[in-house]
């Protein structure tokens, strides 16, 4: 299991996701506080500016972010894994991983 | 026409049928009809195999040979099963070329193609595959009907398809539809063929992209854009995997240089603005290329304006091989029905006066020059009114090559400056004939200012005059007369129209004109809202628009956010402007191909209005002399060309035995996707990657998860677990991990006391080592120091101990993060707590071992005690809410329940901390003391046993059953006691001093014999003294604990009780045990941490009191657990001290045991002072309820007076504050708690506090006789406190004590009656040790034994009373626990 390496690709799609729904958000967001600026300052037109590129990530990021990420599964999978074991479950379940959640999260 | 060969076609009867097909070739090569069968035939050729590839080299080299010996060998080839389509193809392509040769060029084309084929198979060893037709997809041609079908539009196709076409078509008519079906069609018949649509700039490139897309809906994946801007290596990559490529000419020129392009894929090019392709041009430099491949493509240029001049448009048909000339212009029948209505308008402008003066002037500069120039012969015209600029240069260059013979070589220079200052004057000319004075000042300015024309004008007179006339005009004349006119033509424009919807368009040739024109539309600026387009370069006056502010401007103009664009020739073709409904033409002046296109801008989709401006003059006459020009093109055009140009002959590409059909076709296109500069490429590796992988159960797991409503883990559902450390794989747990969990047990022993610290502990237990060496300790614990009875607490005691070590197991590991050491720490703790003496052994070990031989142990767990104590006064001090001291006072008894040795120094924990925090709260809310005290009585009560607590009748029964059991009356008595010392600490107001001097006087007691430590405790009894006295036991202790001390009053008290607790240790050494000091050492570093410990501990405590208030009722319950949580906590926490404690008091208790006469006598001294503080207490807090039941319960002032006793045995000057604090600690617990609790609460508190006291009194006294009893409690105080009388008293009296504890009512009675007299005797013996301890006290001292004379006199009226009321106080005591609790 350590051997194998998340492909950084992969997690590049991933970000893609996440910061392209980020940037839906923020627009939705963005949209919705419009109406409020418009009321105090009563200016339209929307800017052509550096907010709309698209954000970027460079290979070497990609890949730590990989190993990073590849860490933190392999480290919930082996806790919820210990709790399942000591719960005498030969299968790990949801509420093993939850148990472990909190202080995973704090761990990275 | 063959398809049902063609479907039919089997391998069986292919054999046949080819060499009918033979025949049918044979025949086609004369008639250039091929058969239906040999289109049969031609069709499996398209299955290759191996073999056929194989041989095809040999047979390759039969293909160079005559056409028709091609054919054989190619069907003989077919009849051994080797076909090659392409080869087949390219065969008869090149035979029916052939055959079909009518051109003149045919033959080099055949020729060529012959080569081809020939080259093909030497190609084909290297794996190269020509380009291979779908004969299925040949069979028709599509043509699509998403938009209204055209039938011009459809013929025109219709012959592009098969022949090189050049479309000459007005704008806005449909080229670009042409060629995406062109396209399309040949992107269906050539699977593998690739298609090149180029066109002239980066803008069209990616404007044609589009509009071919939603025309014929080409699969994104297969096209690309390709500009300059997509570096060389990338392009190489999408030649090869692209198929269709929109690019630039000048992209398309270098790819095929570099040989990146894979020109003999090649099927199809497209030429957009065709008309640029003269001379050099990318577009002439490329096909010239292909063609000396060669390769065979489909060629189709498109243009609006396909050239002024027939030699032009030859030489476009010449550079691209054109086969065809399609051209219709508006007034084609086939036209008309789509173009719409295009007025165009040509207004005469005159020149003005100004202007005029200024032509003339400039023409009385040009003169001169023109006629020198002619004198030399290099003019032909001397007419300088007509000369033009184009006519100069030509002039100059003829010069240049011929120069005259005559002419000497020094004038050469002369002559051109005379050229070179015609050219600029012309051109100035011109630009005020066209643009007005403005640019022709500019420019001439602008020329005077350096280079040649400055050396020969600038001494010019008329050059001067024109430009003041100029400079003159421009200051205050009249506006041009073109721009007022433009701006009548713009007002009404905008005045009939709406203005918000109307879009113009005003062209001007020249960039200082666009300015001109902008200052001007800036004075209608209400009805114009224009903007300026030009191009790139930047100039000395004007800088440059880049691209994205050109797109801007366009977008802004399709928006509305203008509606008027001043524009240069960028303008004129290709970017996709919108429609406009008028067009300007600022200068007429121009090509009629520009003119074209600019009159393109509009018309398109609805009627439009070209207005021209032309001055008269020059301008006019040029404007009609190109207008003329154009219209002689058009007829040469007409009729296809045929007849005024000479085409070039181009193959069918598709074999003419396909006789592709049109077939309309709704396309279904895709939303276009602008291409991202890298998305396409990562989703096209990425998507496949992971949903190639998993299966189908794994892809349903992933919708499980993360489909419409995702499961969303939760963080908060497992908070038991969150309150210790997981186990981890390889990361460790973080610092945050740590505060969590801390903060999870702190908020769980809140919400969940029993559970979460059973869940806890279990977890620990689980995790591992601590169960293991509790449940020892518990057996150790229960063999050893329990009898029978022992059991029960034990498992009370055991469960609080589990819950409570849980806690502090958990407590510790938060607080020492490492859970090893934490769980050792732990592990030890327990072991302490139980076994002390016994379990010393077992896990403890060091600690154990040398504590368990030494009663300094027990002095030192003493200390420790105090400082447990100190820490929930401070605790509650800190925490206004009494019920943590409460808790905490609670806890102390349920610590002493179950831990009986523990007891004498848990009690008088618990009654430090109710005195503390009864001096806190009486300061605050003596109710919430009197609460805090009752509960530590309703646990004593409790463990009197009242039915209340379940935890305090098996207490009180196991103290019976034991020796220790012993312990526990004492305990409960200690309760008593206790609770009265809390009122002594109410009445000296100052809790750290009494505390302190409770502290210091269980050290004084210990320090008895010596009497040297008490003075200085009694000084210390100040803060500072106590701090001196800690200093004396361990300043580094001291400090340790100072720097721990919590905020000020807390932090005096807990530096006093830390002192204290190193005083102990102290008094302890210098005591009797020489053990002790090492002790003391290690209680002090111990200490520290337990004084860490003890503090969280106490906000644990002090969270869980605010949060848990509701608990404080049930107290019996909730407070033996937290007593017993508190308890362990300090226990555990302090665990080492209480272990320590544990053993010591054991230790002591057989001291006392021993000793018990002499401690006897000693505890009735204390309790003697005991009572003589409650008299004080009741005095000074409100003597009628607390002297009531000081009376009532002598018992219970006696072991009130037991815990001051054994604080004063310890130290005078606990004596003193003692007495006072006892006294009023007790009074004012019961009198707090009544006054405060002036309700219901306040009496049921008084009752349970006095109950509760009874009941440690009658479970004290009965056993023992009442004295004995009394003694016991007091020693059993004592030897918690001064643990060596104590004990010795408390062994002999606790067995008793035991027995009669199990009678409880009777002994109760009896106790009461019994304990006022010992109570009392003590009480004065007490007061007299106090006396002699402290001079300064004695005086205080001699009145409270007064008091506590009285009181004790009462008191035994009030203990038969009590005893009375005993029952009822019982049944109140849960009452009124639930009431403290509340």
């Amino acid at each position: 299991m350590d051997e194998q390496n998340i492909d950084p690709g992969l997690i590049h799609e991933i970000f893609k996701h996440v910061w392209t729904r980020t940037a839906l958000e923020r627009e939705k967001n963005g949209r919705n506080e419009a109406p409020t600026d418009a009321d105090f300052v009563t200016v339209g037109g929307a800017g052509t500016s550096k907010k709309n590129r698209p954000t970027s990530a460079n290979s070497n990021a990609l890949k730590l972010s990989a190993e990073l990420i590849r860490i933190f599964i392999s480290e919930a999978v082996q806790r919820a894994a210990a709790i399942a074991e000591a719960e005498g479950e030969s299968k790990i379940e949801a509420t093993h991983f939850e148990r472990i959640l909190p202080q995973l999260l704090l761990d990275f | 026409m063959s398809s049902p060969p063609l479907i039919g076609g089997g391998d069986d009867d292919e054999g046949f049928d080819w060499e009918a097909a033979v025949r049918e070739i044979d025949v086609a090569c004369e008639n250039a009809k091929p058969s239906s069968s040999s289109f049969h035939h031609s069709r499996p050729s398209s299955v290759l195999d191996l073999d056929a590839e194989n041989r095809r080299p040999a047979a390759g080299g039969a293909w160079n040979s005559e056409v028709a010996s091609n054919y054989s060998s190619s069907s003989s080839l077919v009849n051994n099963g080797r076909r090659t389509g392409n080869c087949r193809q390219m065969t008869l392509d090149s035979f029916v070329g052939k055959a079909a040769a009518v051109r003149q060029v045919k033959k080099w084309v055949v020729e060529d193609v012959e080569g081809s084929a020939g080259s093909m198979g030497e190609v084909r060893e290297g794996g190269f595959s020509c380009v291979e037709i779908d004969a299925e997809a040949a069979k028709t041609w599509v043509y699509p009907v998403n938009v209204p079908l055209r039938e011009y539009q459809l013929a025109i196709t219709r012959t592009a398809l098969f022949s090189n076409t050049l479309v000459a078509l007005p704008t806005g008519l449909g080229k670009t539809l042409i060629a995406a079906v062109v396209m399309y069609n040949y992107f269906r018949w050539f699977p593998e063929g690739k298609i090149v649509f180029a066109a002239p700039s980066r803008p069209l490139v990616l404007q044609q992209i589009e509009a071919c897309h939603n025309i014929v809906g080409i699969p994104q994946e297969w096209t690309i854009d390709m500009t300059g801007q997509i570096n060389p290596t990338k392009r190489t990559d999408f030649w090869k995997t692209k198929r269709v490529f929109f690019v630039t000419p000048q992209v398309l020129e270098k790819d095929i240089q570099a040989g990146t392009c894979l020109v003999r894929n090649l099927v199809c090019l497209v030429i957009d603005e065709a008309h640029r392709a003269m001379g050099n041009y990318a577009y002439c430099v490329a096909v010239r290329e292909l063609m000396a491949v060669p390769v065979e493509l489909r060629i189709l240029a498109l243009s609006a304006t396909p050239g002024s001049k027939q030699q032009t448009v030859q030489q476009i048909i010449d550079n691209l091989q054109i086969s065809t000339l399609e051209y219709r212009d508006e007034n084609d029948p086939d036209v008309i029905p789509y173009v719409h209505n295009r007025k165009i308008e040509l207004i005469a402008v005159p020149m003005g006066k100004d202007a005029l003066d200024i032509n003339k002037l400039l023409l009385d500069v040009i003169r001169p020059y023109v006629s020198r120039l002619s004198a030399v012969g290099l003019l032909q015209n001397r007419d300088c009114q007509t000369l033009s600029p184009p006519d100069l240069l030509n002039s100059r260059d003829k010069f240049r090559r011929a120069p005259p013979q005559d002419l000497p070589q020094n004038k050469f220079g002369e002559i051109e400056a005379y050229f070179g200052g015609l050219l600029t004057l012309y051109h100035i000319k011109r630009l005020l004939s066209s643009h007005g004075i403005r640019p022709a000042y500019e420019m001439l300015k602008e020329k005077l200012e350096q280079g040649s024309f400055a050396r020969l004008m600038s001494r010019n007179e008329d050059i001067k005059k024109m430009k003041l006339l100029m400079e003159r005009n421009l200051t205050h004349g009249a506006p041009s007369p073109k721009l007022s006119k433009m701006l009548e033509v713009l007002i009404d424009h905008f005045k009939s129209k709406e203005s918000q919807n109307s879009r113009v368009i005003i062209f001007s040739n020249f960039r200082g004109s666009v300015r001109d024109i902008m200052n001007s539309l800036a004075s209608i600026s209400d009805l114009v809202k224009a903007t300026e387009f030009i191009g790139q370069s930047s100039g000395k006056a004007l800088k440059g628009q880049s691209q994205k502010v050109q797109q801007a401007v366009l977008q802004k103009f399709r928006a509305g956010g203008y509606n008027v664009i001043v524009a240069t020739s960028i303008g004129e073709e290709g970017l996709d402007i919108m429609e406009v409904d008028l067009v300007v033409c600022f200068d007429a002046n121009v090509s009629p191909l520009r003119m074209i296109q600019r009159m393109g801008r509009t018309g398109r989709k609805h009627d439009g209005r070209v207005v021209v401006l032309a001055c008269e003059g020059s301008e006019m006459k040029g404007y009609t002399r190109k207008l003329a020009n154009s219209r002689t093109i058009t007829k040469h055009m007409h009729n296809g060309g045929t007849s005024s140009f000479s085409f070039h002959s181009s193959s069918r590409m598709i074999p003419h035995i396909f006789k592709p059909e049109v077939q309309f076709v709704e396309m279904s296109i895709e939303q276009y996707i602008p291409r991202g500069k890298k998305v396409k490429d990562a989703t096209d590796i990425q998507t496949p990657i992971f949903t190639k992988k998993l299966t189908a159960a794994e892809s349903a797991v992933v919708a499980k998860y993360f489909q419409p409503c995702p499961w969303r883990p939760s963080l908060i559902a497992f908070p038991s677990f969150q309150a210790f450390p997981s186990r981890v794989h390889q990361v460790m747990h973080s610092h945050r991990t740590g505060m969590l969990i801390d903060t999870m047990q702190n908020l769980q022993a809140l919400s969940f006391p029993l559970d979460s610290r059973g869940f806890s502990f279990e977890d620990e237990a689980a995790s591992g080592k601590c169960q293991g060496t509790e449940s020892p300790n518990r057996d150790d614990n229960d063999e050893e120091d329990l009898g029978v009875g022992y059991g029960t607490p034990e498992h009370n005691s055991q469960s609080n101990s589990r819950d409570s070590e849980g806690p502090i197991s958990q407590k510790l590991t938060t607080k020492n993060l490492s859970v090893l050491d934490l769980t050792g720490e732990s592990h030890s703790t327990h072991a302490f707590l139980f076994g002390s003496d016994f379990v010393s052994v077992d896990s403890l070990g060091k600690v154990l071992i040398s504590y368990v031989p030494s009663l300094p142990l027990k002095l030192v767990s003493y200390p420790r005690c105090p400082d447990n104590e100190a820490v929930p006064l401070n605790c509650a001090k800190r925490s206004p809410s009494h019920l943590k001291t409460l808790v905490e006072g609670s806890s102390g008894p349920t610590v002493l329940q179950n831990f009986c040795t523990h007891l004498h120094s848990l009690s008088e924990d618990p009654c430090k901390r109710n005195i503390s925090v009864d001096g806190l709260k009486l300061s605050e809310s003596a109710i919430l003391v009197g609460d805090m005290v009752n509960g530590g009585d309703s646990v004593g009560d409790s463990f009197v046993d009242f039915g209340i607590n379940s935890p305090c009748p098996s207490a009180d029964e196991c103290c019976h059953s034991r020796e220790d059991t012993e312990l526990s009356p004492r305990l409960t008595n200690m309760m008593q006691n206790g609770v009265v010392p809390e009122s002594p600490t109410n009445d000296h107001d100052l809790l750290n001093d009494k505390e302190r001097a409770e502290i210091i006087t269980p050290m004084k007691l210990h320090t008895r014999l010596l009497t040297v430590s008490p003075g200085p405790w009694r000084n210390e009894s100040n803060a500072a003294a106590v701090i001196g006295e800690a200093d004396m036991a361990d300043p580094s202790i001291i400090d340790q604990i100072q720097t721990p001390l919590r905020e000020t009053s807390a932090a005096k008290v807990d530096k006093i009780v830390y002192s204290i607790s190193p005083a102990p240790k102290a008094s302890n050494s210098s005591k009797d045990w020489p053990f002790s000091p090492a002790d003391d050492k290690s209680d002090s570093v111990k200490p520290v941490r337990r004084l860490k410990r003890l503090r969280k501990v106490g906000d644990l405590e002090k969270n869980k009191n605010p949060g848990s208030i509701k608990d404080a009722p049930s107290f019996h319950e909730a407070n033996p657990n937290v007593c017993v949580n508190g308890a362990h906590r300090n226990q555990p926490k302090q665990g080492k001290g209480k272990r320590e404690q544990f053993g010591i008091i054991q230790d002591f208790i057989e001291e006392e045991a021993e000793v018990s006469e002499n401690g006897e006598v000693s505890e009735d001294e204390r309790v003697d002072e005991d009572d003589n503080s409650y008299d004080q207490s009741f005095i000074d807090d409100r003597i009628n309820p607390t002297a009531g039941s000081a009376e009532t319960q002598p018992s219970r002032v006696d072991m009130m007076a037991v815990y001051r006793r054994s604080l004063l045995s310890q130290s005078p000057m606990v004596r003193e504050s003692p007495s006072a604090s006892f006294t009023p600690d007790c009074n004012s617990s019961c009198s707090s708690g009544k006054n405060n609790t002036t309700g219901s609460s306040s009496t049921n508190t008084l009752h349970s506090l006095r109950t509760p006291l009874h009941e440690n009194q009658e479970g004290l006294q009965p056993s023992p006789a009442v004295p004995c009893t009394a003694a016991s409690n007091i020693p059993t105080e004592n030897s918690t406190m001064l643990e060596m009388r104590k004990r010795r008293k408390l062994t002999f009296h606790q067995p008793a004590a035991s027995v009669p504890i199990i009678n409880l009512e009777e002994e109760f009675s009896k106790q009461l009656e019994a304990d006022p007299n010992p109570s009392n005797n003590i009480d004065d013996p007490d007061t007299h040790e106090d006396m002699l301890y402290d001079d300064q006290f004695f005086a205080a001292l001699d009145a409270l034994e007064a008091q506590a004379t009285t009181t004790q006199q009462n008191r035994p009226n009030l203990s038969v009373q009590k005893q009375d009321t005993m029952l009822p106080n019982s049944e109140l005591h849960g009452t009124p626990t639930f009431d403290l609790g509340i």
